[in-house]
């Protein structure tokens, strides 16, 4: 238990990809519409999420700008909720099971061995652009477990071993 | 008010007041660990779970957030809310690391005091552990989110109180911690408010780390020696060595302090302190003894005095000495030197000396600091509190957030608060007033006035109104170039609130400009009637920690302790009695006539006690070249800055943590000064006055100790009558105290003037400055992170800010190619050039750059004169 929770608590690290002053601009319109009230945050991060697929520091620091709300708050408003991502997403969204009965099949095992050989941690893309690892609590197919999920298709009753196999049909 | 009964005893309080503070009435405890009287009420930790009877039914309540009501019987005790808290607690330590020995704040730590109180011993349920990375990232304070009980008391004090919002709760839910976004390294105020309240020891000072248990430090109450605000101050001691300061929760200032008094004391371990005389010996400094340079001092002035007549002197001060150093200086360059040329701090006493005093009587703040929570509306007259008296913006932010009052902010540069909701009205830099005098010409228009005031109180009204046709407010608002409702809309704001405040800062950068600003606000305040109550009324804030005292002993050409004028025979001939000696009977030169006559011949001998005119003063050129003209410079300082090394003695003084004394804060309040157990370096202002009197054949001039000035103080300043050091406790007394029973006041005027009525001068002519130039305008500004250059010399503050950054808004930057950190060149019409490094802000507007002037290397005061406190620049990329 207590080791699971360690591999989930990594920190994070900040995003570097550096969005482009003119693609910046764009929040000028989502921050006329939403400034002057602490309670259109949401929406307008639901916006902003759309227009670049993730909300990294400087949108974040523009908008805190833009609608005179301290930046730590929206952080705190971004981490609480898993529909926000502060990570741009990959071409294929891993879902792994990390459920009661997943788990205990081992989809530990298939964490281990997508951290080690994808290199990304919950939460996390990989640097070529290829996956994102999210872990959900169950997928309703817990006949099937261990399960995961890879974009729409779902993979069930997974030997831990072949994890890789299945992750090498997805460029 | 609400009568209760809590644990049998009777209680009233105001209404609206909470179980728990109706409790402390009573003198019960009631345990918490997430309350703070700072604070709004949170009910997080349900420790301070009561059982309220009222209308016959018995109900368990949290008594911090539940008001109290009338007929209610509370008990804080019993069986079950023992148990209450006791399972409360065990829930808390579930996940609370036990590693209570290795933990710095062990012994300071309210859980650990509360779980040995409740006795709680072994958990019914799983220790659950939770891992979090220990961050020692940023300066001053160490996060360690392991020890965290999510009180959430330093999230609310960064918001509520400090107004900076820089720390939030993030990856709420399981692994919630406190941090900033994307948990970078604070960039704050660094006030280490957060670190202060935080109950355990999640949130720390790095600087208590390690050093020691808190129980066996060594503590001595003084007050801060920076700002005016009097903040008290606990000086925390290991080994004779100053270690942390924080401040008790039962001062005037309720606990809080800002990242100078925190941090700040640093300045007097600095290796830059000087501990033996110097005199210059063949055009070089030597080191020498103290009789050696004392007797050198002594004949330098006497030789001058027999040579050219004691009105070839001139003495500058500093508003960072003690009342009582204050009076014996006074009284030395009075009596012993023979001259009226006295002053001090660049004359950047204007707003009161200039403004309050001649139009209500005293040069005095009307009002108490901790009254401007209360105030409805708060209009700043030129002051940008975030930096110059941070603790004085904690009030506005606790006002306007809390109590939705309305702040109206006059300044030339956005500040924090312009922020807030309310009006923020652009004017030129030290033109504040002229928008003050149109609120008042609409007013009068409108009639929203206190005709009683007007008939009965003021003196000069007629001509008063008649000086105040130019100020029409579409007139004002088309020349600044700014839309006239604004004006109106302040005007009516202010006008029509029950009660409302002005605050107006002093320093340097303001020395030109504020005496306007203070007749204007005094003005204002007593037409629309609200002087003389509470939270209402004018306050000034001097830079100094003893700027109001400076005043009070006289430390200005023209005046006398207590307020009394030179030219005034009678209170001329009340000192020449206590001093047995003649007194000049007519008003010397100011420190910028000083200056020039050094410059010009006039000025000999200059005499300087902690002050440091060459960096801090308008127009380097001038001060050096009067100081390099000057035949005899004595310079008598805690550092070698740059005056010392231009000087021919240099007498080392010591510092506020070394001596002890009084301040005078700009609320009137008198605290104690003591020292701490520090190694003294150098000698107190007062024993070298002593020392300089008797070696220049004034015998009678014989102080024994700080107590024994106070003695002569309360004997001939009528308003610190009834002072005395042991009627000084934590809270001090505010003048004025008329005599040993009374017990001083929270606000002036309450029961009329000192001259029976106001007397209101003709406000001056419209002259605002055409905004035409195509030039950038240099603003001197002032950080929070210094006060004038003396904590530069501290290390702490140099972390923080190490040096000087010019800030520009965005768009300025753009067009002139510049990022943060870039280097610009500022060049001035003659050709005076300074590199900087440049920082985006909110706080300037287009074609300003606003640069800090605390930094000597940086020269600023090279680029402001005298008489143009803001200078044109030319601003290119380097």
């Amino acid at each position: 238990m207590q080791e699971r929770d360690a591999l989930l608590k990594k920190k994070v690290v900040p995003s570097v990809e550096v969005i482009p002053p003119e693609r910046l601009k764009l929040l000028d319109e989502i921050i006329d519409k939403y400034a002057g009230s602490t309670q259109n945050l949401i929406p307008a991060l639901k916006e902003a999420q759309e227009l670049f697929g993730y909300l990294p520091m400087e949108v974040q620091r523009k908008l805190s700008i833009g609608m005179n709300i301290p930046a730590p708050h929206i952080y705190g408003v971004v981490t609480f909720y898993s529909f926000f991502t502060i990570t741009p997403r990959g071409r294929h969204t891993i879902r792994l099971c990390l459920g009661t009965a997943c788990y205990v099949k081992g989809s530990k095992e298939i964490l281990e061995n997508i951290i080690k050989d994808v290199g990304i941690n919950v939460g996390e893309t990989s640097e070529d652009g290829r996956f994102t690892l999210e872990a959900v609590r169950c997928l309703g197919a817990c006949g099937l477990a261990p399960v995961m999920m890879i974009g729409e298709d779902t993979h069930g009753n997974i030997h831990p071993p072949k994890t890789i196999s299945i992750l090498d049909g997805y460029q | 008010m609400v009568t209760l009964t809590v644990d049998g005893i009777k209680v009233s309080v105001k209404k609206g007041s909470s179980i728990l503070e109706a409790a402390q009435v009573a003198g019960v405890r009631i345990p918490t660990l997430c309350h703070d009287k700072r604070l709004i009420p949170y009910g997080a930790c349900r420790l301070c779970m009561v059982e309220v009877t009222s209308r016959g039914k018995t109900r368990t309540m949290p008594a911090c957030f539940n008001p109290a009501r009338d007929g209610m019987e509370v008990t804080s005790d019993s069986p079950a809310l023992r148990s209450s808290r006791r399972v409360q607690l065990m829930l808390l330590l579930r996940s609370h690391p036990l590693l209570c020995p290795s933990c710095d704040a062990a012994g300071d730590c309210e859980l650990q005091n509360l779980v040995f109180e409740y006795e709680v011993g072994d958990l019914p349920f799983a220790r659950q552990s939770r891992y979090f990375h220990l961050d020692n990232d940023s300066s001053f304070i160490r996060f360690n989110m392991n020890l965290c009980i999510r009180c959430g008391m330093c999230v609310r004090i960064c918001e509520e109180v400090q107004g900076q919002s820089e720390i939030s709760f993030i990856n709420r839910g399981m692994n919630m911690e406190v941090s900033t976004d994307f948990m970078r390294p604070l960039e704050c105020e660094f006030c280490g408010q957060c670190a202060d309240i935080c109950p355990v020891g999640a949130i720390a000072s790095k600087w208590l780390v390690g050093t020691g248990r808190r129980f066996e430090l060594s503590h001595v109450t003084t007050t801060c020696s920076f700002c005016g605000l009097g903040c008290s101050l606990t000086l925390e001691e290991k080994d004779q060595q100053t270690v942390y300061v924080n401040s008790s929760p039962d001062s005037p200032n309720e606990g809080s302090l800002c990242v100078k008094g925190r941090y700040g004391w640093t300045y007097a371990y600095s290796g830059g302190r000087l501990a033996t005389p110097l005199v210059k010996k063949n055009g070089v400094l030597t080191e020498t003894t103290w009789e050696e340079a004392l007797s050198a001092v002594a004949s330098g002035f006497s030789k001058i005095k027999k040579d050219h007549g004691p009105q070839a002197i001139g003495a500058l001060g500093s508003a960072r000495m003690t009342n009582e150093e204050a009076f014996a200086f006074n009284r030395f360059v009075r009596t012993v030197l023979g001259t009226a040329n006295l002053d001090h701090g660049a004359s950047s006493y204007g707003a009161l000396v200039d403004g309050l005093a001649p139009t209500l009587g005293y040069p005095a703040s009307t009002n108490s600091i901790r009254e401007i929570r209360n105030a409805k509306v708060i209009l700043l007259v030129g002051a940008d509190l975030t930096e110059t008296h941070p603790i004085a913006k904690n009030e506005v932010i606790m006002a306007s957030g809390r109590n939705k009052a309305k702040v109206i902010v006059i300044d030339s540069i956005k500040t924090k608060l312009s922020e807030r909701d309310g009006v923020f009205i652009k004017t030129p830099f030290g033109h504040e007033s002229a928008v003050v005098f149109s609120m008042l010409k609409h007013i009068l228009d409108q009639e929203i006035v206190d005709k009683t005031a007007i008939a009965s109180k003021i003196d000069g009204f007629e001509k008063f109104l008649e000086s105040l046709k130019d100020y029409d407010p579409e007139n004002v608002a088309t020349l600044m170039g700014i839309a006239p409702e604004l004006i109106h809309q302040a005007a009516e704001i202010y006008a029509k609130a029950p009660s409302a405040m002005i605050l107006i800062s002093e320093g340097s950068n303001r020395a030109m400009s504020n005496a306007e600003n203070g007749r204007a606000a005094a003005a204002l305040a007593v037409i629309s009637g609200h002087v003389g109550k509470e939270s209402c009324g004018v306050m000034v804030f001097g830079e100094k920690s003893n700027s109001q005292g400076a005043l009070d002993m006289g430390l200005t050409p023209k005046h006398l302790p207590g307020f009394g004028l030179l030219e005034d025979e009678e209170a001329r001939k009340k000192f020449e009695s206590l001093w047995k000696t003649k007194l000049p009977s007519s008003a010397g030169m100011n420190s910028r006539e000083i200056l020039e006559g050094a410059e010009s011949g006039a000025i000999k001998g200059i005499y300087l006690v902690g002050e440091n005119p060459v960096d801090t003063y308008p127009d380097r050129v001038l001060t050096e070249k009067a100081l390099n003209a000057a035949e005899f410079v004595v310079v008598q300082d805690m550092f070698f800055n740059s005056t010392a090394k231009m000087a021919d003695v240099v007498l080392p003084a010591c510092s506020a943590l070394e001596k002890e004394g009084s301040f005078t804060s700009s609320e009137r309040r008198i605290q104690r000064v003591r020292p701490s157990t520090k190694e003294k370096l150098g000698r107190s202002d007062l024993e070298i006055f002593n020392d300089l009197s008797i070696l220049m054949g004034n015998a009678s001039f014989a102080y024994d100790s700080p107590a024994d000035v106070m003695t002569e103080i309360s004997k001939s300043v009528e308003f610190y009558a009834g002072v005395s050091y042991d009627r000084l406790g934590l809270q001090g007394l505010m003048w004025p105290v008329k005599d040993s029973s009374d017990d001083g006041s929270l606000f002036l005027y309450g029961n009329g003037y000192p001259h029976g009525r106001v007397k209101l001068g003709p406000a001056p002519e419209l002259n605002l400055p055409k905004q035409e130039s195509n030039q950038f305008l240099l603003v001197p500004g002032i950080t929070k992170f210094h006060s004038g250059s003396m904590s530069t010399w501290g290390k702490s503050l140099l972390e923080v800010c190490p040096e000087p950054m010019a800030q520009m808004c965005s768009s300025d930057m753009s067009a002139l190619g510049l990022e943060d950190g870039d280097t610009i060149k500022v060049t001035n019409d003659l050709g005076d050039s300074m590199k900087l490094k440049v920082k985006w802000s909110r706080r300037p507007l287009e074609k300003q750059i606003v640069v800090p002037y605390h930094f000597p290397g940086s020269k600023l005061n090279k680029f402001v004169k005298w008489n143009e406190p803001l200078a044109e620049v030319k601003v290119e990329k380097a």
